[in-house]
């Protein structure tokens, strides 16, 4: 052992008291802000609580701010897309050919202006004549029928202005429509701005609703235990062996569409998933009571139990909620997939995918505005969902 | 063995019964009856036609015909196209929505299992990373956002898948994605996270103590008891993947089962709306009961009694 | 030095998390001979678990053995490569846990999981293999073996648990085996049982054993040696005669106070030692004690006291050992007299 000259002050006692030996080394926080503070760390589900915010105030606020709407038809200018190639004839004239051989007189930037009547009509040679600015524009459709072996490129249609074959001049923006107009000429953009407000309303209700009887249910099964969650718990069982959706479908032929009748349909059927993790909670805190009990601890300390419990408990039902919401809005899509959706004018996500089939090859932006928007906030309340089932979750407090 | 069988098929036999009397019920809460939607009929075609299809009987008898005719497995004749039988249409679209089915199942089987694996072996690493951002797009994009959108670009656009029918196995690719879509996406995020709480429990510790290889801690005592959650979640989920998605095959020009279905909801077809929704009843329930066999014998801590 | 079995020299393991480096083991060297029991002693957090599992080289992501040797029959663990330790684990080196309800798989039959052992380190035939089983089960004193060997782990109660692991843990009749907490999880009754099973097999297959708990009273019968272990280092080493009735550091001190005695007065409070363990992630500059010693002294916070040797083979880590210490009544007292004593 090292002989070392150790000074004398050293050697001096120190009491016990003087030394931090308690220092819990965190502050402590309530549930809830912890939990808040772990969700915001998960970048993906604060991405989502954004862009679901966005979404709510585009959808309360946008029908106000935005110039067209949602079921004013205008049918000469029905399906055209939000990006569109424009011929240049001069510095003043430029059109757009619309894919079912019309024309209309665009501004170099993409704004709309009129049609532009044809001159002549020629259905035997297959083309159309125009005057545009003084010139003579001819729209020659006759290669879209011809045999491959005549037209090797495959070309649907010729542009000749003063007998000159043209190729577009710029591919703009369309500024009159910025998502382009569907198959009546109703604005895309006001559409899927009010469809916002649909599917979330329709989502929102439902959810609502199928919180409180689920809540109801649930809290009477588990309040009650013994026979009585038995038989209820039995006959949740037998309904969950068909999937849900079948039941909504069934329930909304009998009752017909329209939004109250899918708003009734959806709150009538989901609230089984929610019964059952109620009447999970409640049992658990059931459960707890009667250790405290017997614990017999201090009135005080059983409060503050409870203020540790309840959250516990309504951690799993605030996920549940969350993860309804995307549940509601694609059954509500799919059951405007298959006819049952809400009526015209009204439009939602849905309707406006199912409207949208139709023309699909031709006018594919009209199913991708609303699928987008059907994807994009299911994914943000799935994110958001996930990182509030993190978030709450008392076992992974730091 | 004997005896749990006995039980659950009773179960199974009450469950039904529910079944079709909420059904029953349901389709004959409709005001008017089936014939009193487009135009006005006569009254007294209306009349023979109540007459011809029972539907003035007492609804006791109706119920109790019903049941009976479940039992020996005849469904009723549709309402809406004269001449044909619901076993007809069922027998009619079954077979394709099988086949698109059964592909979708082997689909979800073999590539989301071991991508779960995969996921979870290589935590936090780009294969983890990757497969999870698929699995989350394949959860919550819908699928027949799915289904559009791959007709879209394949078949539109790329003109390498055919978009409708079912003539030839290229026909299966696009709907089998779609439809396969969601449930592998669930399969192999379910896969993941089960295997990696049981890559952290005690035992997985013993058998490396043991000295055993990594794969064998893998593939032995991890997986087995990784699977047993995904096991319960297959039941259910076969059944829905073989019994297909009404969009799907609307989407898809399928002539399936579901093309009927998404038919009878257009025309208000009764019949031939219960009768597939029991069909599929049928078949979940005996779904059920298979995984619950396969869920014993996977774990031995479950005794089949009750 | 005889041939010794095992000798650890300055062992520092730590888990690099992302809060920073934990360091969990600081330095740590031990001996232990063939056929002799080793008790290591010490709270949660105190590194002992650490160590036991540096020893087998399982330690999971993100800890790492960062120095030191493990000399296990002369050769170093430490360098051996994945393929070599598992060739060491179950066969040479042998561990058993704390928990055996979550430790035994619940979907094997307590029969595979010993024939698995057997199977991957000896050279024999399934049959040969399965005797063996049957054979390990007699040995650790559970009835009708031959039927037993394929009940699953939920068909054992708790103790027969315990027994069936230290029977996976002895199938290929290990040198050494650990054993970390064998009794935590159980009644005291049992917890009996088990440390009469460990003693008797330690005879009977001169197995040696290191037997990790926090529990005081279950290494005095069957441990010769004992080691303290706080804050990631030993604290103190010596018999067990020598730790229990001649303790020299405050914290072995501490704990043999606070075990509850039968024969004290009924009214008298249980001795708690005051304050929670030290950080490991800025562990303390001087002694890892310091905190919650009543004997402490400035020179206990600045620096890291040097082992003092009491006698052979007895020494502990206090300043109050030095030569140039003053001297404290109450320390004194106890270091000389035992706990009970005073």
């Amino acid at each position: 052992m090292a002989e070392q000259t150790i000074k004398k002050e050293l050697w001096e006692d120190i009491h016990k008291d003087n030394k931090d030996a308690e220092v819990i080394s965190r502050p402590s926080m309530t549930y809830w802000q912890d939990a808040w503070r772990r969700l915001k760390k998960n970048k993906l589900s604060m991405l989502g609580l954004a862009f679901i915010f966005f979404m709510v105030l585009t959808a309360i606020v946008g029908p106000y701010i935005i110039e067209h709407d949602y079921s004013t038809q205008q049918l000469q200018l029905a399906n055209i897309p939000p990006k569109i190639d424009i011929y240049k004839v001069d510095d003043e004239n430029y059109f757009y050919m619309h894919a079912e051989y019309k024309l209309f007189a665009v501004t170099a930037d993409g704004q709309l202006l009129d049609r532009i009547k044809e001159t002549q009509n020629n259905l035997t040679d297959r083309n159309r004549v125009y005057n545009v600015g003084g010139k003579e524009v001819v729209l020659d459709y006759k290669y879209a029928s011809m045999k491959p072996e005549e037209n090797p490129d495959g070309i649907k249609y010729k542009i000749l202005i003063d007998g000159v074959e043209t190729t577009p001049f710029d591919k703009v923006q369309n500024k009159e429509f910025v998502f382009g107009t569907d198959a009546l000429g109703r604005d895309m953009l006001a559409r899927v701005i009010f469809g916002a407000r649909i599917s979330l309303l329709i989502a929102l209700i439902a959810t609502v609703v199928n919180f409180f009887i689920g809540v109801l249910y649930g809290g009477v099964s588990g309040y009650f235990g013994g026979q009585v969650d038995n038989i209820m718990m039995r006959i949740v069982d037998i309904i969950n062996v068909i999937p849900l959706l079948l039941y909504v479908i069934l329930l909304s032929v009998i009752i017909g569409s329209g939004l109250k009748s899918i708003i009734i349909a959806l709150g009538s059927v989901y609230w089984v998933g929610m019964a059952r993790i109620v009447r999970g909670q409640v049992l658990s805190l059931k459960e707890q009571e009667y250790v405290l009990a017997a614990r017999t601890l201090g009135a005080s300390s059983m409060r503050i139990m409870i203020r540790h419990l309840i959250p516990n408990a309504m951690g799993p039902i605030i996920v549940s909620m969350t993860m309804m919401i995307p549940s509601a809005i694609f059954t509500e899509a799919f059951l405007s997939f298959i006819g049952l959706g809400v009526n015209a004018p009204l439009a939602s996500w849905g309707t406006l995918a199912n409207d949208a089939l139709g023309g699909l090859r031709s006018y594919p932006y009209q199913l991708f505005y609303p699928s987008l928007a059907i994807s994009l906030t299911m994914l943000a309340f799935n994110f958001l969902g996930d990182g509030l089932r993190d978030a709450l979750d008392p076992r992974l407090r730091k | 063995m004997g005896r749990f069988l006995v039980k659950r098929t009773l179960t199974m036999a009450v469950t039904l019964l529910v079944i079709i009397t909420i059904t029953f019920i349901m389709m004959h809460a409709i005001p008017g009856g089936p014939f009193t939607r487009e135009k006005q009929l006569p009254d007294a075609v209306l009349e023979a036609l109540n007459k011809k299809y029972h539907l003035d009987d007492p609804l006791w008898k109706q119920y109790v015909d019903y049941v009976k005719g479940v039992l020996t497995f005849n469904l009723g004749p549709s309402f809406q196209r004269a001449g044909v039988t619901v076993n007809t249409l069922i027998e009619e679209g079954f077979p394709a929505t099988l086949k698109i089915g059964l592909a979708a199942v082997l689909v979800v089987i073999f590539v989301g299992i071991p991508l779960g694996i995969i996921s979870a072996l290589k935590q936090n690493k780009w294969q983890d990373g990757l497969v999870m951002f698929i699995a989350t797009l394949g959860v919550t994009i819908p699928s027949f956002v799915m289904a559009t959108g791959i007709i879209y670009i394949f078949s539109a656009k790329l003109n390498v898948l055919p978009s409708n029918g079912l003539t030839s196995w290229k026909h299966m690719i696009g709907p089998v994605i779609a439809l396969s879509g969601f449930s592998l996406s669930f399969v192999a995020r379910l896969t993941r996270s089960s295997m990696l709480e049981v890559l952290q429990q005690d035992y997985i510790r013993t058998a490396r103590a043991k000295g055993l290889s990594n794969n064998k801690v893998i593939y032995k005592h991890a997986l087995k008891n990784a699977l047993i959650p995904v096991v319960t979640y297959l039941g259910p989920m076969i059944a829905s993947l073989l019994t297909g998605s009404f969009v799907i095959e609307k989407v898809f020009a399928i002539p399936g089962m579901g093309k009927h279905f998404v038919e009878s909801v257009g025309n208000r077809d009764y019949t031939v709306l219960m009768g597939i929704t029991i069909f599929y009843a049928l078949f979940l329930v005996i779904m059920v009961l298979i995984v619950d066999i396969l869920y014993s014998v996977i774990d031995p801590r479950i005794k089949m009694e009750d | 030095m005889a041939d010794k079995l095992l000798v650890v020299k300055d062992l520092k393991t730590s888990f690099f998390t992302h809060v920073g480096e934990v360091q969990a083991v600081r330095g740590v060297s031990f001996d232990l001979a063939a056929g002799e029991a080793l008790g290591i002693v010490g709270e949660s957090g105190s590194g002992k678990s650490v160590t036991s599992l540096s020893l087998m080289k399982l330690l999971q992501y993100p800890g790492v053995i960062k120095e030191g040797q493990i000399l296990f029959e002369g050769n170093d663990l430490v360098g051996k490569t994945e393929k070599e330790m598992r060739k060491v684990r179950g066969n040479d080196i042998a561990m058993i846990f704390q928990d055996p309800m979550t430790s035994l798989n619940p979907v094997y039959t307590i029969g595979n999981q010993i024939i698995e052992a057997i199977l991957e380190h000896q050279n024999v035939t399934k049959d040969q293999a399965r005797q063996k089983a049957i054979k390990m089960l007699e040995l650790v004193g559970i009835p009708s073996p031959e039927s037993r060997v394929d009940n699953y782990p939920h068909e054992f109660s708790g103790g027969m648990r315990q027994r069936a692991m230290i029977a996976i843990a002895l199938s290929c009749e290990p040198k050494l085996l650990i054993a970390d907490e064998p009794t935590t999880a159980l009644d005291v009754t049992i917890q009996a049982q088990i440390l009469e099973l460990m003693k008797d097999l330690k005879e009977k297959i001169n197995t040696s054993i290191i037997l990790i708990t926090h529990d005081l009273g279950v290494v005095a019968d069957l441990c010769s040696r004992i080691i303290v272990m706080y804050g990631g280092l030993i604290m103190e080493e010596g018999t067990a005669n020598q730790v229990f009735y001649e303790p020299k550091h405050p914290y072995t001190m501490g704990l043999l106070k606070s075990i509850p005695k039968l024969h004290k007065k009924e009214k008298e409070r249980l001795i708690p030692i005051d304050g929670t363990p030290p950080d490991l992630v800025k562990p303390p500059t001087g002694c890892p004690f310091y905190a919650r010693c009543e004997y402490a002294m400035r020179i206990c916070q600045e620096q890291i006291p040097p082992y003092f040797s009491a006698n052979a083979g007895h020494r502990a880590m206090c300043w109050r050992m030095h030569p140039e210490a003053p001297i404290n009544e109450n320390y004194s007292k106890v270091s000389n007299k035992g706990v009970n004593h005073v």
